[in-house]
């Protein structure tokens, strides 16, 4: 392999991961801001705090690098048993941590227990969506596996 | 490029391709010669034997040393997986990680898996990865894409 692609490969691989660590970011925020906004409507206000919003993402955005350098590149599209399962809720708790140091949710000791649960509901969810994504994924392999070797046995 | 072509009365009808770096031009001839070409010759033990492609699983490199992989048997080829992966990507077989190269035909099935990998259990049983590197790749071969390697 020549220099020149051998950095490339570098930075396909770093372009990759970062990638996933941006898109997990919109993702969680796009859920944590769904259960900020509904704790809001419910206490009767239409107003979301735009710096709780900053927060928001960036805990997000430091949680995808949590998870790939620190939690030996924790993917919770893999699966959701053993070790995964305590990163799981490792990460449920820093989120549920970091949520009552900034007070999103007005130090009110249920919603955070609400929310620490929510967030594990999260991280299923996500699971299931790439799990049923590779099922999908795995039945078009197949089908164009096969498609491939009868070319080939009707070339032949 | 210069070509000489000598008739000969004994030996066996050989064909030698010098090169210095890999054109399209060479490229092409490979790809003309692979069409022709059905088996390779490898060594069991101390005796050296010809193989036949179809016969292959897979291809792997391991300290430097090149095997081929049957049902049955395991040869140990003289070649350089580089130079297998320019002969034979021209038909059903494919590049699927740095040491190894798989037999498309002899593919029971395909599973995908996390990080983009895809696991390919061979006809015997086995299950050979194929990296994230190569992975799309092999789905654009699957789909009837070209890939030269």
């Amino acid at each position: 392999m020549g220099k020149h692609s051998k950095l490339l490969s570098i930075w396909e691989h770093y372009l990759t991961k970062e990638i996933g660590i941006e898109f997990k970011a919109c993702l969680y925020f796009f859920c944590i801001l769904f259960f900020y906004s509904v704790y809001r409507v419910i206490g009767g206000s239409l107003e979301a705090n735009i710096i709780h919003m900053a927060e928001m993402i960036c805990l997000t955005y430091i949680m995808g690098y949590v998870q790939v350098y620190l939690l030996s590149n924790f993917d919770e599209g893999e699966q959701l048993k053993g070790k995964n399962f305590f990163y799981t809720i490792l990460c449920s708790v820093i989120y549920t941590g970091i949520s009552y140091i900034c007070k999103w949710f007005d130090r009110n000791l249920w919603v955070y227990i609400g929310f620490a649960l929510y967030i594990v509901v999260v991280y299923i969810c996500a699971f299931l969506v790439y799990k049923y994504k590779r099922r999908l994924d795995e039945k078009h392999l197949n089908a164009d596996l096969k498609a491939f070797q009868e070319r080939r046995k009707q070339n032949e | 490029m210069k070509y000489t072509i000598r008739q000969i009365t004994e030996g066996e009808d050989e064909m030698i391709l010098q090169y210095r770096e890999m054109t399209p031009e060479i490229e092409h001839i490979l790809k003309l010669l692979n069409k022709t070409q059905t088996k390779l010759t490898g060594w069991v033990g101390k005796n050296l034997t010809v193989l036949e492609l179809n016969r292959i699983l897979y291809i792997e490199s391991v300290d430097g040393k090149t095997f081929a992989y049957t049902k049955e048997e395991v040869f140990r080829l003289d070649y350089l997986l580089s130079s297998l992966e320019q002969i034979l990507s021209g038909i059903n077989f494919f590049r699927c990680s740095k040491s190894m190269i798989v037999n498309i035909d002899k593919v029971e099935s395909l599973k995908s898996l996390p990080s983009n990998r895809i696991d390919a259990t061979m006809c015997n049983g086995e299950h050979i990865i194929i990296s994230r590197t190569y992975a799309s790749a092999f789905r654009k071969r699957l789909k009837g894409g070209v890939y030269l390697g």
